[in-house]
């Protein structure tokens, strides 16, 4: 009888912590998306919140904001994060000191800045008066301050796109490094007694080795610029905004009737992100993406 | 090999200085800079004005510093205690309806943490948890415990039950082989899930600003402000400080790690 439950019991306090503070919320916040407050005495079951979500423009302007931006960020995070991490690991197989270790650590800095701090950067160098605008002006570029695109606080997002690329690179790279250390350096031999060019040798050998977890850790920057908060609150507009900061919106500014709307708009956010979660989940154990890691 | 090398290295340098330097460098200028007005590439006058006022000012950032480790280290000593024994489980034992252990205790990385703090803050409210470090506490320990459980679960991977067996048969107790035996191999796990457990609550800002509703002062409420349009001197220097506290933390605890291990490495070799 111990024997059986042992496991159940080591369990236990961490499964009860994450129920009761993690989905006892979750669940709360369905409730009251259904209009469910026995505080002032509704304990019906309704749709309302939601039909008013569905056929507000403000619901479907975000999601469209939020896919662009989460997909422009997430691509070109993979991109950078690709170049960086191949980058790396051919510094590592030219040199047989610690030097490529060094390097991997100082360009996994941005994972360890807070995004707040990683959307002000963005803001320091990207604003029309900011850094990069006074170089080009002094460059002779640009004559006016205006001649700048408007890059922070815009519409489109580029802004919370630039910053998440900049604080995801790292991740994508830290992600397919291991991937790519387990190539062998005979390979690269070999690769060249038959006559291949480096570059070859990065396209047929590399790039094909990387791709499963570089496509998991594109996925994965996607459904965390999905569901972020910070960034876009700081270098968004206030219409439209993300989804996050939407239900934000509508759970602080609004009235108390507002608030069923924020959390049904979180709950459909959170049905999402589990749905994203789910194709990560089966297409990494599919192509056996942790194999590096554990 | 040698004309290999260096292209990518001179490559990997101009990245560096364009994507770690040149940020940096903005944030520093910024911080001392005085009216640093457009196209001026440097700022024509400096001045300590904003660090005076983030160190010595009646600003309240040693408190919000403070405020804000305790929040972490507590949230971080919870986690571990919580973690230990369910990694134990999750990499060890075969059981019926461990896909959905994993599934729970793994959830808040994917579903948006925000979420369940918007949904029980109400609940929080009449608990009176709201507006105290305890609340705030709460609020950020499923977003990190996830983390946590994940690292010390690639530790107990690595260590075979013989060791403990060995241990066992040498008459050493249950507590005796845990502290003895596995809470070493543990410690790596341990210290790189309390690295990613301090680092994210020490960022959190929405979680903090729900439940603490302005009363729970952290680095990030404070920064807040001034960073969303406020003074950008000021919001620099803050800036650069919490980016140093966070970095501060994570070398402390590798650093930490290293002479733990040095330290044993010498006592063992006596005996």
């Amino acid at each position: 009888m111990w024997r059986k439950s042992k496991p159940y019991l080591l369990l236990l306090p961490a499964i009860a912590t994450i129920v009761l503070l993690f989905f006892g919320g979750l669940f709360d916040g369905l409730l009251k998306s259904l209009g469910y407050f026995p505080a002032i005495g509704e304990t019906r079951l309704e749709l309302t919140a939601y039909a008013e979500v569905v056929q507000s423009d403000g619901f479907w302007e975000s999601l469209e904001l939020t896919l662009r931006v989460a997909v422009l960020s997430s691509i070109l995070a993979g991109i950078l994060g690709g170049i960086l991490g191949v980058s790396l690991f051919l510094l590592n197989e030219a040199s047989k000191t610690g030097q490529a270790r060094v390097w991997h650590r100082l360009f996994q800095l941005p994972l360890t800045i807070p995004h707040l701090v990683g959307g002000y950067v963005v803001v320091l160098l990207f604003m029309q008066s900011g850094l990069l605008s006074k170089l080009l002006a002094s460059l002779g570029v640009i004559d006016e301050l205006t001649d700048f695109p408007v890059l922070v606080n815009d519409p489109f997002g580029w802004g919370i796109i630039l910053t998440y690329a900049w604080k995801e690179a790292p991740f994508v790279s830290l992600l397919i490094y291991p991937v790519l250390s387990r190539i062998q350096r005979s390979w690269r031999d070999v690769s060249r007694v038959f006559g291949a060019e480096k570059w070859n040798f990065i396209r047929e050998i590399v790039l094909p080795v990387m791709l499963p977890s570089w496509t998991i850790a594109v996925f994965i920057v996607f459904v965390f610029t999905f569901s972020a908060f910070e960034v876009p609150f700081l270098l968004g507009v206030t219409y439209p905004g993300m989804l996050p900061v939407y239900s934000y919106q509508l759970y602080t500014s609004g009235t108390f009737a507002d608030r069923p709307e924020a959390l049904a708009v979180n709950i459909i956010l959170a049905a999402l992100t589990i749905a994203l979660g789910l194709v990560i989940y089966y297409f990494s154990k599919r192509w056996q993406v942790w194999k590096g890691w554990a | 090999m040698g004309r290999f090398i260096s292209p990518v290295k001179i490559f990997l340098t101009l990245i560096f200085l364009l994507v770690i330097g040149l940020p940096f460098l903005a944030l520093l200028l910024s911080s001392v800079s005085l009216n640093w007005q457009w196209p001026e590439v440097l700022p024509e006058a400096f001045s300590w004005r904003a660090w005076d006022y983030v160190l010595f000012g009646s600003s309240g950032t040693w408190q919000a510093i403070g405020t804000s480790l305790v929040i972490a280290l507590v949230v971080t000593a919870v986690n571990i205690v919580l973690a230990v024994p369910a990694a134990n489980a999750l990499a060890r034992y075969q059981f019926r309806g461990k896909w959905l252990m994993e599934a729970i205790i793994f959830a808040p990385i994917i579903i948006p943490p925000f979420v369940a703090v918007m949904g029980i803050h109400l609940t929080f409210l009449r608990l009176g948890l709201t507006e105290t470090i305890f609340g705030v506490v709460l609020a950020h320990l499923s977003p990190t415990l996830p983390y946590m459980v994940r690292a010390v679960v690639i530790s107990y991977n690595t260590l075979a039950v013989d060791w403990e067996n060995q241990a066992r048969m040498l008459g050493a107790g249950a507590i005796q082989r845990f502290l003895h035996v596995v809470l070493p191999h543990l410690l790596p796990g341990i210290a790189a899930g309390a690295s990613l457990s301090i680092l994210i609550s020490l960022s959190q800002y929405l979680i903090t600003f729900i439940i603490g509703s302005g009363q729970v002062i952290t680095l990030p409420i404070l920064l807040f402000p001034f960073i969303s349009g406020g003074d950008p001197a000021v919001a620099a220097a803050y800036s650069l400080m919490f980016a140093g506290l966070a970095i501060v933390t994570l070398l402390g605890m590798d650093i930490a790690l290293k002479n733990y291990y040095q330290t044993k490495k010498t006592v063992t070799g006596k005996i």
